[in-house]
């Protein structure tokens, strides 16, 4: 008898166990509009945040949240700052707990924000762009919509082009490179001066997506990217393989950093400022740093096509988004609504070199001939005018963006060929399709 | 036949109850740390958990039979038995060696402890840090010593290149782990006995037969216990390979930490995560009961200082 009880215990606590185990899936934030909200006069919202590349620029973006404050009486903002790579390990586990940020800045793409709107995770905003008239640009506003909802405020607009150092290209009496030959011969000359040509990392992984993107928009424009990311084209086609086999050949010849799967993303943009790497093939976001670290001018070009000077990969970098579950929506609409001020919006672009998604008005400001460029250039892609790429991993899934990294990563270190990689992202692409 | 107790039946049950009370709380613990933990993994084994999603369906075993015919996971696998090979290895005889050196000499001894010991209290992520910078293709110290004595020829991306990347993080992780190894050790040594040590030599044995016949004898269930805790770590590795590779370049130093680690939190695949982390205690307990076994019954045999 004693033996039946103890093993009916010992099932009903397995069970229990069980049973426990399983609700710790948990739902957390159940949409917008059905939270009950915080009343109280005094409101502190949480603003989560990955650590910007500079120290300097947190300290920008604290001052910013203290003219937030005194600008809004009765709120104020907590700023959690944590590793730009934990993100989003940190970010998905306090939103499915229903302990996450009241406002947190993320990345736009399916990947990112998308899937977080798919699981009910952030605050549909459509009323409030409404409401508040937010003068988005379209093109912004449709990254971060998902099944009808704009679920965030997009808040950087980005291309991705080459860096070069302009003094060293006029010590060595190389020409701004107007299409790949002449870029291939510049970097050969600038070899044969004992001067690393370019500054490739790929030991994170992620900056192979920036090298693909590049050759890539450079090869088949605006509307063969279309066309790609929308699964018109296959990725296992010839301009694919050639944009990566540009990368692939520039490595064997030693072009770029050496062993680029070894050198770290930080680490190439310091050959870059010391002089040691003439040109530095990254994103519009480094501009700002580039001016605070380089003592020489720098240009900023597009990657050249086989047969021109080829185009920017432009998009959105990153956004603003509310939790689903936040108990301080109001508050956190202000805090959006100060974001998108015209003042608040020029400040940015002076302060951070961050280019809004949205029109500012730039007479009279503050920028180096740098960011100058690159806020004309920023004009073009808002206004739809001008042939723009696509930042690749911005727009695609997980399972194509590892599968994009992981095959440059093995370009560079030589485990892998350029025909391969396509035929895997082609996979790749099919199988987030599904 | 039961035995009769002569102990009232109130004396009985108060001692039950005390039984009970005291066992409480490492049981509340057990269940906590140890049984939900567990249970919970293996709910989400059996479902397709991506992060988010609050209701995941349930897939059976069809994480587990992934797995199986999953070539990542075999490449992983395969680097961990490198890793478990080398790893476990070479600690254990540097050491040794190193132990034994530092216990036969008379002078100094308090400095190689610190020396040898200090690598093991440094925080893994800085020890990962710093030997990334060591390894550097550019401004590495290896291979700017290498080009200094001319041997520029062999100076390459260590942690870039697919043939060299694992053995370089290994050489890392055995820096930092010989310290813990030989410090181990010392501490069994001092208790050995050192006329069986005295007789030996008299009788004209020679180091190596020292070390074999008469000194690891006597240490041989400590030794065991650092082989243990060695050899299981080499199961459970990650953090040094995340910092150092990331498991890269393109998956050359993956090993199952990192790729139970990218298959959760990169690629959103909790459950599958979950699984190749099940796997890793699947494989390392039968190791850990065989030699916690082996070292039990030594020492009931009376061996070990």
């Amino acid at each position: 008898m004693k033996k039946i009880a103890f093993v009916v215990s010992v099932a009903l606590s397995t069970g229990a166990l069980f049973a426990t185990a399983a609700c710790t899936g948990g739902a957390p934030g159940t949409g917008s509009g059905d939270v009950q909200q915080d009343t109280s006069g005094q409101q502190e919202i949480r603003y989560m945040i990955g650590q910007p590349e500079d120290p300097a620029d947190l300290e920008l973006i604290k001052s910013d949240l203290k003219t937030f404050e005194s600008k809004n009486q009765g709120i104020t903002v907590k700023l959690d700052v944590i590793p730009s790579e934990n993100v989003r390990t940190v970010l998905q586990t306090q939103l499915r707990s229903g302990q996450g940020p009241d406002v947190f800045g993320y990345d736009t793409g399916p990947g990112f924000a998308g899937a977080l709107a798919k699981a009910g995770l952030v605050y549909d905003l459509t009323s409030a762009y409404a409401d508040h008239k937010w003068p988005i640009y379209d093109f912004a506003k449709k990254r971060v919509t998902f099944d009808g909802k704009i679920v965030g405020v997009p808040s950087q607009i980005e291309e991705v082009g080459v860096f070069y150092n302009k003094t060293l290209f006029a010590k060595y009496g190389i020409a701004q490179p107007t299409n790949l030959t002449e870029l291939t011969a510049a970097a050969e000359k600038l070899k044969q001066n004992k001067v690393i040509p370019f500054a490739v990392s790929d030991k994170e992984g992620w900056q192979g997506g920036h090298l693909l993107s590049m050759s890539l928009s450079s090869a088949v424009g605006s509307n063969g990217m279309d066309d790609l990311l929308n699964g018109r084209t296959s990725w296992n086609t010839q301009p694919v393989v050639d944009s990566l086999a540009v990368w692939k050949q520039w490595n064997d010849k030693g072009l770029l950093t050496p062993s680029p799967a070894a050198v770290s993303y930080d680490n190439a943009n310091a050959l870059f400022y010391s002089g040691k790497a003439a040109m530095n093939p990254t994103g519009s976001w480094l501009a700002l740093d580039i001016e605070r670290n380089a003592k020489f001018d720098v240009g900023f070009i597009p990657f050249p096509a086989q047969n021109g000077a080829g185009i920017f990969s432009g998009g959105l970098g990153s956004g603003t988004f509310v939790s689903a579950s936040t108990k301080k929506a109001d508050a956190s609409i202000k805090f959006l609504d100060y974001l998108l001020t015209a003042e608040h919006g020029r400040w940015a672009a002076e302060k951070l070199q961050d280019i809004p998604a949205y029109p500012i008005d730039t007479n009279g400001m503050k920028a180096s001939p740098l960011f100058k460029q690159v806020l004309d250039d920023s004009a073009k892609i808002a206004g739809g005018t001008g042939d723009f790429g696509y930042n690749i991993d911005v727009l695609t899934t997980d399972v194509f963006n590892n599968a994009m990294w992981k095959g440059i990563q093995g370009i560079l270190s030589g485990q892998a060929e350029p025909a391969k990689v396509a035929a895997q992202l082609q996979t790749a692409y099919e199988k987030s399709a599904k | 036949m039961r035995a009769v107790s002569n102990v009232p039946p109130v004396t009985r049950r108060a001692q039950a109850r005390l039984g009970l009370l005291l066992a409480l709380p490492v049981a509340v613990v057990t269940a906590v740390f140890f049984v939900f933990p567990m249970l919970n993994a293996l709910y989400y084994a059996v479902v397709d958990f991506d992060g988010l999603d609050p209701t995941p369906p349930f897939v059976g075993l069809s994480n587990f039979t992934e797995m199986f015919t999953d070539a990542a996971t075999w490449h992983a696998l395969g680097n961990n038995a490198i890793w478990i090979a080398i790893g476990t290895a070479s600690p254990m005889i540097i050491g040794l060696l190193v132990a034994v050196v530092i216990w036969s000499g008379r002078s100094g001894a308090a400095v190689y402890r610190l020396l040898f010991f200090l690598p093991f209290m440094l925080p893994g992520v800085a020890i990962g840090i710093v030997w990334g910078w060591i390894y550097d293709p550019v401004n590495g110290w290896i291979n700017r010593a290498l080009g200094a004595v001319g041997l520029g020829s062999m100076t390459r991306g260590w942690l870039g290149d697919p043939k060299t990347a694992i053995y370089a993080v290994l050489a890392t992780a055995i820096w930092a782990t010989c310290g813990f190894v030989t410090m181990i050790i010392l501490s069994a040594l001092r208790n050995v006995d050192v006329e069986l040590v005295d007789a030996a030599r008299i009788d004209g044995a020679n180091a190596a037969q020292r070390l074999w016949h008469i000194l690891l004898p006597q240490i041989m269930p400590v030794f065991l216990m650092v082989l243990t805790l060695t050899l299981v770590g080499g199961f459970s590795v990650f953090d040094i390979i995340f910092i150092m590779t990331g498991g890269g370049p393109a998956d050359a130093t993956e090993v199952l930490g990192t790729y139970a680690y990218s298959s959760a939190f990169q690629l959103n695949r909790i459950s599958y995560g979950t699984v190749l982390a099940l796997l890793i205690t699947v494989l390392a307990v039968p190791f850990t009961i065989m030699l916690n076994r082996l070292q039990r019954r030594l020492s009931l045999q009376g061996l070990g200082a």
